[in-house]
């Protein structure tokens, strides 16, 4: 699913954002990656989703080899991504229902298909009572929801969240994580970038990924807390 | 093409909101893509009316040859057949004295009693020449040198004014249509991008989420066409009142200008406007779309 080869990333302005990165992985994994601000999170998911290029080793996200020579297949892989931004990129002055539908309208799904699929998401989010409702008027949990409403109707293979716990309390940031790890299946790959570690120290059945000044480690945790390092 | 069809709807909600969102230069834009597009349909219609003047004018060019003194008819009739042989001449006939005059009084209707204040009729008998106005320089100088012809008189000046102010009139519509296409090529194309940098948080995120350049324009290229056909159909309107109000005072006060007729005009006018108006408003609306490509740094 995910495979990095010595990825390193330097923006324009010089910063080295990743080192050497080496990653791998598979369909159906809970992926947690965590480090303090600044640290790389957020440089690492911009990679996975062709916002950024490797400037030296290789990437490849759901088989697409992540370079910039053609953008087509960039747009075409983000089709198979949801995305769950960290300031929610919701469309203002649109409602809920509406702002979900829109990150299916070009993926050749049928009208009806399309407001099956919303509503869904919507009702597994827990906002079956504000689908009308315009995005500007939501509470911040609510339009996060609406976020992972939107990244989740379009049924993709990979989906990102970049802090989703950001701005919220201890209890909402679980049901939040909750929610988000509620829809890894066998088919499903879950990412999160998360600076709050406490939410998820006691976690099992997934992968941690570290980022520390660029540099990751990564710790893969089986059922029942049965740990391997990698 | 699914795609397409199953977000025509959306399409249009967009294109509203689009519009909405910069009202009042979209207002602008449409009176004056209506106003553009009148002006080349007052020029198209000035132009086509010259042209059929012109086209009358040599359906009906002639020439008038008279005789030297002491013609009679026996000699006159002969030189009328002569004329009659020469090539690119269609017809000639022979007009007595009588007949001038009363071409004459015809001709001046209520002022036709001036001619009362001549003793004898002052009109000298001539041959009426219908030619092809192509062959006019030949025709002139063979009737000239023809023995009992005096001089011979032609209307060319008049033909070749009315022609050269025609030509001006076509080379006029050009520019016209070279101004009015520039002018909203800019003005549909500028209020594209407007659309476009009011609507870049939008257009970054669809981008993120995978939506083609297509999906993406759409909604603009839709705004394009509706402006310019909004405008096309603003000056249509106004062509049509203009052709209903000059047809109405030409047929009274300048009964002999030879008008093309109304149905055929209008018709010709309504579907240059809307077709002009159609291509412009694609061309001009893919040609702000370009601006598209900069929209946002994380959209490739």
């Amino acid at each position: 699913m995910i495979e990095a080869k010595g990825v390193s990333l330097r923006y324009r302005d010089g910063t080295l954002a990743l080192k050497d990165v080496n990653l791998e992985v598979s369909p159906g994994e809970l992926v947690y990656i965590t480090g303090p601000s600044g640290s790389g999170k957020t440089s690492l998911l911009k990679l996975l989703m062709g916002m950024e290029y490797p400037t030296s080793g290789s990437l490849s996200v759901l088989g697409q080899a992540m370079t910039k020579d053609d953008p087509r297949k960039i747009r075409k892989l983000r089709r198979l991504i949801g995305p769950v931004f960290q300031e929610f990129k919701l469309i203002k002055g649109r409602s809920a229902m509406e702002n979900v539908l829109m990150g299916m309208r070009f993926l050749g799904i049928s009208p009806k298909q399309m407001k099956e699929n919303a509503r869904n998401a919507l009702i597994r989010v827990g906002l079956e009572h504000k689908m009308l409702s315009r995005v500007e008027n939501l509470s911040w949990g609510e339009a996060q929801r609406v976020a992972i409403a939107r990244a989740v109707a379009r049924k993709p293979l990979l989906i990102l969240a970049d802090e989703p716990t950001g701005n919220l309390d201890h209890d909402n940031a679980l049901n939040i994580l909750d929610l988000l790890t509620s829809f890894k299946d066998k088919n499903t790959t879950v990412i999160i970038t998360t600076h709050a570690t406490h939410l998820i120290e006691g976690q099992s059945d997934a992968t941690f990924v570290k980022v520390r000044e660029g540099n990751i480690s990564v710790e893969r945790r089986a059922k029942f807390s049965e740990k391997c390092f990698v | 093409m699914k795609n397409v069809l199953y977000n025509l709807g959306y399409f249009l909600k967009e294109a509203k909101k689009i519009i909405q969102l910069n009202l009042l230069s979209n207002i602008f834009s449409f009176l004056g893509t209506g106003l553009i597009l009148f002006m080349l349909a007052m020029v198209v219609c000035g132009w086509s009316i010259g042209n059929r003047l012109v086209e009358m004018l040599q359906k009906e060019a002639e020439i008038n040859a008279y005789f030297q003194e002491g013609t009679d008819e026996q000699d006159a009739l002969k030189l009328v057949e002569t004329i009659k042989n020469i090539e690119g001449v269609s017809d000639a006939v022979l007009i007595d004295e009588a007949e001038a005059f009363r071409r004459m009084e015809e001709v001046l209707g209520e002022e036709a009693y001036i001619l009362d204040l001549f003793e004898d009729n002052p009109f000298e008998a001539y041959i009426e020449v219908r030619i092809h106005l192509d062959d006019i320089d030949t025709i002139l100088e063979e009737v000239k040198n023809l023995d009992g012809i005096d001089y011979v008189r032609d209307n060319r000046e008049v033909l070749d004014r009315i022609q050269s102010i025609t030509e001006g009139l076509k080379y006029l519509g050009y520019l016209i249509f070279a101004a009015v296409g520039i002018t909203t090529l800019v003005i549909v194309s500028h209020m594209i991008r407007q659309g476009i940098y009011n609507n870049r948080d939008q257009i970054n995120t669809l981008r993120l989420l995978g939506a083609p350049n297509s999906f993406i324009g759409f909604p603009f290229v839709l705004v394009g066409m509706l402006l310019t056909l909004g405008g096309g159909i603003l000056s249509a309107v106004l062509i049509v009142v203009l052709i209903n109000m000059g047809y109405g005072q030409m047929s009274g006060t300048l009964p002999f200008i030879p008008l093309p007729p109304r149905d055929e005009l209008i018709s010709g006018l309504l579907i240059l406007i809307m077709s002009t108006s159609i291509i412009l408003g694609l061309a001009g609306s893919l040609f702000g779309l370009s601006s598209i490509k900069n929209t946002g740094n994380n959209g490739q």
